[in-house]
């Protein structure tokens, strides 16, 4: 990918904490929108390893998938897992 | 109970993390004759309900035996068929896509004897563990969802459903007189895990009201934006509520738009949907899978709504019966359901299974409604 | 003596069919005697408090369960819903009592080594109950707490060699049927395609990055067993181009009433004598059978291999050779625009294991590409399909346009020309035009 994986996964996360004050959790085409250039597979490596490095977790409706801001969220309270 | 580890580190959760490794490969767990035929098969048989024989073109058998399950089973259960396959079948056995169990033994004998075994074994309470049977022209176990077990929108017990359908049609599990297979399936909501569509009878649980909301605490409890476009109708939009002179942030319901999916209740618990008098059953039929004869159909709506009416059931399991009964009569040989209304007409399907037609059964959802209304002089009085 | 009284599934233990009430009760009997000494890591009543709660459905009409979206297994998107009861104080053996899907082998095959290993790790671990299977194919483990899932996958993982299941959107855990493992009819081995294709996309499986669900299933043949057609969002259908072969005197033997027809499936009724005519040739769907002077005659160009002759005399007939797959896409239940069945993009494709399957690798991932590209939020790909039309799909897929794609033309002329189509373009000199209209 043409970006630096570091600064993207900066951007990621300064898009996640910029919308906080309305919502904590995202759509992975929310993530590709900000690398339009980018293919989508690299924009989840990014995201991949934003979860492995503890930075963000995923949100599962059973159907559907979302990511957020490790410990961001009403959710995690309401459900007692935090 | 002191905490047991497996050797995991919750501090270091990537530490000799194994992953990525998906299911075990199938070849691991055939028994003998069937990974010696494999793929070598000529043609099969079924000798008595429930009991099969395959032959290879080696010339080899391979005899099965099949029984029900509840599919909900426990871990003293599943023990318990592993000592019947490790007794009978070589230390093998297989599921089938509908719940079934299966063991392969070596001959006829065996295969009887196994039926045999199977059919006497008895839970306390009076039912049987393993009635053998779902095989041919009846009516195989039902495939289903989890119902007030385990699930968080259902409109009924599927279990209990089930259980009381399987009660009712159970002859028809053990034998082979219906003029084709009949495939029932339950789902607990619309949502359709179970994918009941396309099902010769499909039990679906349907919510009839829409969705409570409780103001107070919804916005502590879940986020406006996620519960806003959870909703596949757009009913649903941000709002405020006084309450006692407090302003909260909430949600505002377009009530005549709900289509009663439950999709905002699993992004906001703050919306339950769940109702003891609105809940209940509807009944589709006439679905199928296989490509035999005709083409894969869906299921349709005969029955709008039964009231929920535990532990049996008994208003839901009369008109299956009804429905079921009327069909082996009236049905050609190798007939599915579906074909068999297709060929009387539903005018017909409808006075023969005395089920009432109401405005209810007539398809006003978007566009593919259009193309279930008829458009034809054809039809019958 | 049960912790709860339960009136109304005490109800559910008589008749013929296996008493799920009846096994949950010999659960919670069998954790309460512990002669085994197993150092249960839930809570050791939690069957008695699922009948408990349950029996508190059955009498108020309502589900007692909330969903749960953080909990799962670290680095994994799916494999685990999170369940909480919403009556935790009476009912605390399952406050959190969440699901762990286990991805099943291709076919259900099981050892009893195998099946003992993953009951013993959810008796120390677990509630003791299972689904055998869910609705999409895993072992579906019934209820643990938050704390138990690391250890459970890395039991599973470690101990079991296996991996879990999928949720959310994700490619969700794929099913094939039992294949050529033992049935005569599968056109190729479903297992190991499903098999491989499972284990090609474990990063698909398992991080998800797909709009919504997407379900792969493998039918061996246009049968059906595993719903290919209505079930998954790709169905891969056996079928075959080569003439069904016939055996003449096993058809006089059904004839003859010496077999059985449709292999003895209707043995528990008396249909009267076998009747060839009425019941193969009549019924067949393209009308390229017939029966003259005691042969069977087929017109194999025009046979549309719905299986019935094949079903109804299995030792007669056999399915012909040049065998590969269908691929359909787009099926889906109803919510939310109607049920969809899959429709054919891929009229025949070779399973081809010695390149591993790389011609159909190409489809399925050029099929993802165009969806995660232009599907929305929560859009399964035949709402994808039916927002965009098929022709999008399949010039995404590199497929060219054939008559096998539909059931008849469109009944519309409305056709989206492009420029490209239409001799000389679309720029068009309007100083020409007005020499040869006026204003």
């Amino acid at each position: 990918m043409a970006l630096d994986p570091e600064s993207a996964k900066a951007e990621i996360i300064k898009f996640c904490e910029e919308k906080s004050a309305s919502k904590s959790k995202f759509y992975f085409n929310d993530f590709t929108k900000l690398f339009p250039d980018e293919k989508t597979r690299d924009v989840k490596k990014l995201l991949t390893q934003l979860v492995q490095e503890e930075k963000m977790v995923f949100w599962s409706s059973g159907s559907t998938t979302m990511y957020g801001l490790t410990g961001a969220g009403k959710q995690a309270h309401s459900e007692g897992e935090d | 109970m002191a905490f047991i580890s497996s050797g995991y580190n919750p501090d270091k959760p990537m530490e000799n993390r194994i992953s990525d490794i998906g299911p075990r490969h199938f070849g691991e767990f055939l028994p003998p004759v069937i990974a010696k035929n494999f793929g070598k098969w000529d043609y099969h048989e079924i000798l008595e309900p429930g009991v099969l024989c395959h032959t290879g073109l080696s010339g080899d058998k391979a005899y099965t035996v099949r029984c029900g399950s509840a599919r909900l089973i426990s871990v003293t259960h599943v023990r318990e068929i592993c000592e019947i396959a490790d007794k009978f079948a070589g230390g093998f056995l297989r599921f089938t896509t509908r719940n079934n169990i299966e063991f392969i033994v070596e001959d006829k004998k065996a295969a009887l004897d196994l039926k045999a075994f199977l059919n006497s074994q008895k839970f306390p309470g009076g039912s049987m563990k393993f009635p053998v049977g779902g095989t041919g022209a009846g009516v195989t176990n039902i495939v289903h969802t989890q119902g007030w077990v385990h699930c968080h929108t259902p409109a009924t017990d599927a279990s209990g459903t089930v259980k009381a359908t399987m009660d009712a049609v159970f002859d028809d599990f053990a034998n082979m007189k219906l003029p084709a297979p009949v495939r029932i399936s339950m789902a607990c909501c619309l949502n359709m895990c179970g994918a009941v569509h396309c099902s010769d009878i499909a039990i679906l649980g349907i919510h009839r009201k829409p969705p409570l909301i409780d103001h107070e605490y919804l916005d502590n409890l879940c986020e406006i934006p996620l519960a806003v476009a959870a909703c596949p109708t757009g009913a649903v939009r941000p709002s405020k509520v006084e309450l006692n002179g407090k302003t909260y942030k909430t949600v505002a319901i377009k009530e005549e738009r709900c289509m009663f999916c439950g999709n905002c209740y699993t992004m906001c618990p703050s919306l339950p949907l769940s109702d003891g008098e609105g809940d209940g059953i509807a009944l589709m039929v006439g679905g199928k899978i296989s490509n035999r004869v005709t083409k894969p159909a869906f299921s349709k709506v005969v029955v709008p709504y039964i009231p929920n009416e535990p532990p049996r059931w008994p208003t839901m399991t009369k008109v299956i019966k009804k429905i079921l009964d009327t069909y082996a009569a009236d049905a050609h040989k190798y007939e599915r359901l579906g074909d068999w209304a297709n060929r009387i007409g539903w005018e017909r399907f409808f006075e023969k299974c005395e089920l009432e037609f109401s405005a209810h059964l007539i398809d006003d959802f978007r566009d593919p409604a259009y193309y279930t209304w008829r458009q034809t002089t054809q039809f019958k009085w | 003596m049960a912790k709860h009284k339960t009136p109304l599934l005490d109800q559910l233990e008589s008749g013929p069919w296996p008493s799920f009430v009846s096994d949950i009760k010999q659960e919670a009997a069998s954790r309460a005697k512990n002669e085994k000494g197993v150092q249960y890591q839930v809570a050791v009543d939690c069957p008695e408090d699922l009948l408990g709660v349950l029996e508190m459905s059955y009498t108020d009409g309502e589900t007692h369960w909330k969903h749960g979206g953080i909990v799962g297994v670290f680095g994994y998107g799916g494999g685990v819903i999170g369940r909480y009861c919403d009556q935790p104080q009476m009912f605390p053996g399952v406050a959190h009592f969440h699901t762990v899907r286990v991805a099943q082998p291709m076919g259900m095959w099981y050892s009893t080594e195998f099946l003992r290993g993953i009951m013993d790790i959810w008796d120390l671990r677990g509630s003791g109950l299972t689904n055998m299977h869910g609705a999409t194919g895993d072992i579906v483990l019934l209820g643990t707490s938050t704390p138990q899932l690391e250890e459970i996958f890395w039991e599973l993982t470690h101990n079991m060699n296996v991996d879990l299941g999928g949720s959310g959107s994700n490619l969700r855990t794929p099913a094939s049927c039992m294949g050529m493992s033992r049935c005569q009819y599968a056109c190729y081995d479903a297992q190991e395609l499903c098999y491989n294709l499972t284990q090609e996309y474990q990063d698909e499986l398992h991080r998800p990055a797909f709009p919504y669900k997407f379900k792969f299933k493998f039918d061996g043949c246009p049968n059906g067993c595993v719903a290919a057609i209505a079930r998954s969002d790709l169905g891969f259908l056996g079928t075959f181009k080569g003439p069904i072969k016939i055996n003449q005197e096993a058809v006089a033997a059904y004839v003859g009433g010496e077999i059985a027809p449709n292999a003895g499936a209707h043995a528990g009724r008396d249909w009267g004598k076998f009747d060839i005519q009425k019941e193969v040739v009549d019924l067949c769907p393209s009308k390229c059978i017939s029966y003259e002077g005691g042969k069977l005659v087929m017109d194999h160009k025009e046979c549309v291999r719905c299986m019935h002759c094949i079903n109804t005399m299995p030792q007669a007939l056999r399915i012909g050779d040049e065998r590969g797959v269908s691929i359909f896409c787009g099926a889906k239940a109803p919510i939310l625009d109607g049920p969809q069945m899959g429709s054919l993009l891929v009229p025949f494709i070779e399973v081809n294991k010695d390149d591993d399957y790389q011609a159909i690798k190409d489809v399925v991932e050029s099929v993802w590409d165009w969806w995660m590209e232009e599907g929305k939020n929560r859009e399964r790909i035949g709402e994808t399909m039916k927002r965009l039309g098929f022709a999008a799909l399949a010039d995404a897929a590199g497929i060219a346009a054939d008559p096998r794609h539909v059931q008849e033309p469109r009944h519309n002329p409305y056709i989206f020309w492009k420029a490209e189509d239409v001799e000389g373009g679309w720029d068009r000199d309007l100083a020409e035009f007005r020499k040869r209209h006026q204003r």
